[in-house]
């Protein structure tokens, strides 16, 4: 099962992505003013070190600090238990051959507890704002389930807070099959398309000579 | 409506996977209305940048996707009927700047202002633009003019303005070097701009000229979103500039017509080889640096002055530095900035067409109350912009809110300071 979820993933995304290229993309002849790569490496710097880390230096932070704190600490929460969770780390090792060193479990299960928080305020913040309410339908609630499912059923096995480890285990199996399957059909997707997005940013701004 | 359906789907097409990767990576998280005048003056969801895009990313996932296309089968999803196109109209012409500064503060870095001058080029393409901008269009293509100046009307306009300032405007100087190409608003509002450019030009002994070919730079094509007309307008300026030999297009004081020469062009039609395409204010900081034009230091010290950072000259253009080093000589002690500046900047709400709109006049001012605020925090009463059609916004609201500000074209400052 998990290995199907995984080849309609890689599938799925590889689809979207040689579809969008193949949409066709009109060379630029516009002069520049400024550096295009300049653009992009301070496009990415901005979106990956200083944003996630330092958000009050933008003047929006201070409209909707829930946003960029809940958002952020949950991407942060999430990575961290993909990515540096020791279980975690073997299903990559057993699919990539490699693996790397981990975080300490506690550490790893105070990020999945703020992750889990995290998404709690999401979901608030996306009944009460305004311009969320507007813009979110069926598919909006859907993602946000979607990503909910594996944390949580992951969160309860590692604690062992309730029924059978075997249950939460086929549980957190099948969220995961779940969201591996529709990853590719929704905006979860905006992983990959991240760095369309921030390298035409940054290629924008760069060109311009203006900070992305 | 069919009809309708197919002028969006065919933009889509059109544009590719530029605009399919930008809407792809949306998240939908809604910060980008935190950034912009009229959603954070008005409370109206309606004028968040995310869904002002919204037409796109249906008629793009309603032909593209496989998702949007099963939300269509099940219901889920309505497809774009004639009313939404009414809706749109509202908010994209009349609620939107196109000033990008949501781009600014989207956390995937999606370019929402091109996106939505696309949804007004499928508004376009289905014959849904705002009376006004369309009459304005009208206007100017057949008579070279958006408020009506045809060119014996021009002509009658360049002798008064040659008279009441005493200045020599060089017409149609062929092999001139610099060809100055205005805007109406200041043809009929800031006729002094002329004379004031005059001097400047004269002053650094720069060889130049203005075009009665090409008179006039604004672009209502742009401001509709159609690319036709665009082009249209874009072609009689290069055409004048290719008939006088000129080596550089110099944009006075407007920033749309700025976008659309320098950053748009080159991509739509052919620019004659070599042509430069420059702004005013790239232009006098070239002057200043050259040792072209010297500055009375401290002329304008005796009171706070401010800088207003126009979307398409600073964000969109990079004369970020210019209009600062010039305050810096002529108010060292009293030049303060707003927050935010720069590429941060808060647009004046007038731009994008939005102020030729009779509509949009509520909304116009409303979003300029976050210029009032900015102003107010630091106190200044006196303000500086390098675009024409901010200018018109600022001195329209000034008169529309009672104020006692005074506001300044920033080649205004540089000519009545300029050292003998």
């Amino acid at each position: 099962m998990f290995e199907v979820a995984l080849i309609i993933f890689v599938g799925g995304m590889t689809y979207r992505l040689i579809r969008v290229l193949l949409l066709g993309w009109g060379r630029d002849r516009v002069p520049a003013m400024g550096s295009k790569t300049v653009g992009v490496l301070k496009s990415y710097l901005k979106g990956i070190l200083i944003w996630p880390f330092i958000p009050w230096v933008k003047d929006t932070f201070k409209r909707n600090p829930l946003i960029y704190v809940a958002g952020g600490l949950f991407h942060l929460g999430l990575f961290a238990v993909i990515f540096l969770g020791t279980a975690h780390m073997l299903v990559w090792k057993s699919l990539l051959g490699f693996g790397w060193p981990t975080l300490p479990l506690p550490i790893v299960d105070w990020m999945a507890a703020v992750a889990i928080v995290a998404m709690l305020a999401l979901f608030i913040n996306r009944l009460v704002n305004p311009v969320l309410r507007m813009i979110s339908g069926p598919a909006e609630w859907l993602n946000w389930g979607v990503v909910f499912l594996p944390l949580v059923t992951g969160y309860i096995m590692a604690h062992h807070l309730w029924f059978g480890y075997t249950t939460l285990f086929s549980l957190h199996m099948l969220a995961v099959d779940m969201l591996l399957i529709y990853i590719p059909l929704s905006r979860i997707s905006h992983f990959m398309f991240y760095f369309f997005s921030r390298t035409i940013h940054g290629t924008e701004y760069g060109k311009r000579g203006v900070m992305p | 409506m069919l009809a309708t359906q197919e002028a969006l789907n065919q933009f889509v097409e059109d544009t590719g996977g530029w605009v399919a990767s930008q809407l792809e990576a949306c998240t939908r998280c809604g910060m980008c209305a935190e950034a912009c005048h009229f959603y954070i003056s008005s409370g109206n969801p309606a004028y968040s940048p995310v869904w002002k895009m919204e037409l796109l990313r249906r008629a793009y996932e309603g032909r593209f996707t496989l998702s949007g296309r099963l939300k269509l089968a099940l219901g889920i999803e309505k497809p774009i009927s004639d009313s939404d196109l009414d809706t749109w109209r509202t908010i994209d012409y009349e609620a939107c700047t196109l000033c990008n500064r949501c781009s600014q503060v989207c956390p995937m870095g999606i370019d929402l202002g091109s996106l939505i001058h696309g949804v007004r080029g499928a508004l376009a393409a289905a014959g849904e633009v705002p009376k006004d901008l369309e009459d304005a269009t009208q206007k100017q293509i057949e008579d070279g003019s958006p408020l009506g100046v045809d060119l014996d009307a021009w002509k009658d306009r360049m002798d008064w303005i040659q008279d009441e300032w005493e200045v020599k405007l060089p017409i149609d100087v062929k092999g001139a070097d610099t060809m100055a190409v205005f805007t109406s608003i200041e043809l009929m509002k800031f006729p002094s701009n002329f004379a004031y450019i005059a001097k400047i030009m004269e002053a650094a002994g720069e060889s130049w000229t203005i075009s009665s070919k090409g008179r006039e730079v604004v672009n209502f094509g742009l401001f509709e979103g159609s690319t036709e007309h665009t082009i249209l307008f874009l072609k009689r300026i290069f055409d004048a500039a290719e008939e006088l030999g000129v080596k550089r297009v110099m944009v006075t004081e407007c920033g749309h017509a700025y976008e659309a020469l320098r950053w748009t062009s080159f991509n739509l039609v052919q620019v004659p080889k070599g042509l430069e395409v420059t702004h005013i204010a790239g232009v006098l900081g070239e002057f200043l640096n050259a040792g072209r034009i010297k500055l009375k230091a401290g002329a304008m010290d005796d009171n706070l002055i401010t800088f207003h950072d126009a979307c398409k000259i600073q964000r969109k253009g990079g004369h970020i530095k210019e209009p600062r080093q010039i305050l810096n000589i002529l108010a060292p002690n009293n030049f303060v900035e707003m927050t935010p500046n720069r590429e941060d900047g808060i647009c004046c709400g007038g731009g994008g067409g939005v102020i030729s709109i009779k509509e949009a006049d509520q909304k116009r001012f409303d979003a300029f109350e976050l210029k009032i605020d900015q102003m107010n925090e630091i106190g200044a009463k006196r303000v500086t912009m390098a675009c024409s059609n901010c200018r018109l916004q600022f001195t329209d609201s000034v008169q529309h809110f009672d104020l006692d500000w005074k506001i300044y074209g920033l080649s205004q400052m540089v000519a009545e300071s300029l050292e003998e």
